[in-house]
């Protein structure tokens, strides 16, 4: 008889390493940090474009997981969304203390949704360098509320629930949110493919 | 189906009724396919971040924060052991552990390494000093301070690894831009005296 070999130990979630690391277990702690510290890391980066800051924000999401008052409730929302939302507060209040960003955040969520003109001509191509970089930067001089958004779902592929936990608002309007900004990201990318076009000039597109 | 409908239904995109609505609806279908092409752009620019990640001193801070929060450091800080928190102590502390490692630089591949536990006891037998290092003088500033009834301070601070090997610690050469958390006794003239590597 064939004994397939011994599999591997389950993996912990991470509500159980935090219960172990609540009772001092040093490892466990370790454990839930090494996890998770580098997707919160790249959310600090992305948001704030600087190293420094998402180092820091890093740190003091780990450090305010510590206290014991940490403000965690399992019936809320998975941890690794209630970290984002501790990492995206951290993050808006160097935003604002050094205003790091100056992309005015002026736009609404019930703002007009612009369809996109059907143009003929291709955007840059978004997965060689030239378009990568393109589209970072695009990312980062979008308004935070549509940034947070696009980093935490289209780059950290954070599933949209989680991504409403770490916001503080419902999923429908992450939905939004990550539609308008998509809509705004292909409208800047297409700026920047034909630098001559003005906005004004796009056509709205309908069909019945 | 119609467009704004069709819109309505991403992310659950690929029912039938979708499909046709792309397939009948020129405008919808470009639309979809720039779509597809920021898709692909995400993916390559999470790509390109994949490694990053937070530098590995963020994990030896938090550990040592989990330590002192648990109460799993041997040597817990008695009450009077409190680390003074005002900069400018920390930066007088800063300045002293440099000042004696700048100074005593040259002949450290020479000497021994230090073993000696200062002895300290005497300043303050309440308190606790094991794994202190001696820097040099100390002995003699402790024993003039006790005979002064003076009092010592102590300081928490980060260092890089490099200062552990300039006193005479076995430090990996891919470590030492590393950094460490130190406790360092200051006398009340400022002067350091001691200093232990909470490693
Ligand atoms: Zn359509």
């Amino acid at each position: 008889m064939n004994e397939r070999p011994m599999t591997s130990a389950p993996v912990e979630t991470d509500d159980e390493l935090l219960l172990r690391m609540q009772s001092g277990d040093e490892e466990a702690f370790l454990t839930l940090y090494r996890r998770r510290q580098a997707g919160l890391f790249r959310f600090a980066l992305h948001m704030s474009g600087s190293m420094p800051v998402a180092e820091d924000v890093t740190q003091e999401v780990f450090l305010a997981l510590l206290r014991e008052d940490c403000g965690y409730a399992p019936d809320r929302g998975t941890l690794s969304g209630y970290l984002f939302g501790i990492a995206r507060k951290l993050v808006l209040r160097h935003l604002d203390r050094g205003r790091l960003d100056v992309v005015l955040d002026t736009d609404s969520d019930d703002f007009a949704q612009p369809e996109l003109a059907v143009l003929d001509d291709p955007l840059l191509d978004l997965t060689r360098r030239e378009g990568i970089d393109a589209l970072r930067r695009a990312v980062q001089a979008l308004p935070r509320r549509y940034r947070e958004v696009v980093v935490l779902c289209d780059l950290e592929e954070v599933d949209y629930a989680d991504a409403a936990v770490a916001l503080g608002c419902p999923i429908g309007t992450v939905r939004s949110r990550l539609h308008r900004a998509r809509g705004l990201l292909l409208e800047k990318l297409h700026q920047e493919r034909n630098p001559r076009q003005a906005l004004g000039t796009l056509k709205p597109v309908r069909c019945v | 189906m119609n467009c704004q409908e069709f819109w309505n239904t991403i992310p659950e995109l690929g029912d039938c009724e979708s499909s046709r609505h792309l397939l009948e609806c020129p405008a919808c279908a470009a639309r979809m396919s720039r779509h597809r092409e920021l898709e692909a752009g995400f993916r390559a620019v999470a790509a390109g971040f994949r490694r990053v990640e937070a530098p590995p001193r963020v994990e030896a801070r938090l550990r040592s924060a989990f330590r002192r929060q648990t109460g799993s450091e041997s040597r817990a800080p008695s009450r009077r052991w409190i680390p003074v928190v005002t900069w400018a102590a920390a930066f007088a502390a800063m300045f002293a552990l440099a000042a004696f490692l700048v100074r005593d630089r040259q002949p450290e591949a020479a000497r021994p390494p230090v073993q000696r536990t200062i002895e300290l006891a005497m300043l303050q037998p309440q308190a606790d000093y094991d794994g202190f290092i001696p820097l040099p003088n100390s002995a003699g500033v402790a024993a003039d301070d006790a005979a002064d009834g003076d009092d010592v301070n102590l300081v928490r601070v980060e260092v890089p690894r490099s200062a552990m090997i300039a006193l005479g610690l076995d430090v990996s050469a891919d470590r030492e831009e590393e950094l460490v958390e130190a406790d360092i006794l200051l006398g009340s003239n400022g002067i350091a005296r001691a200093v232990r590597f909470l490693d």
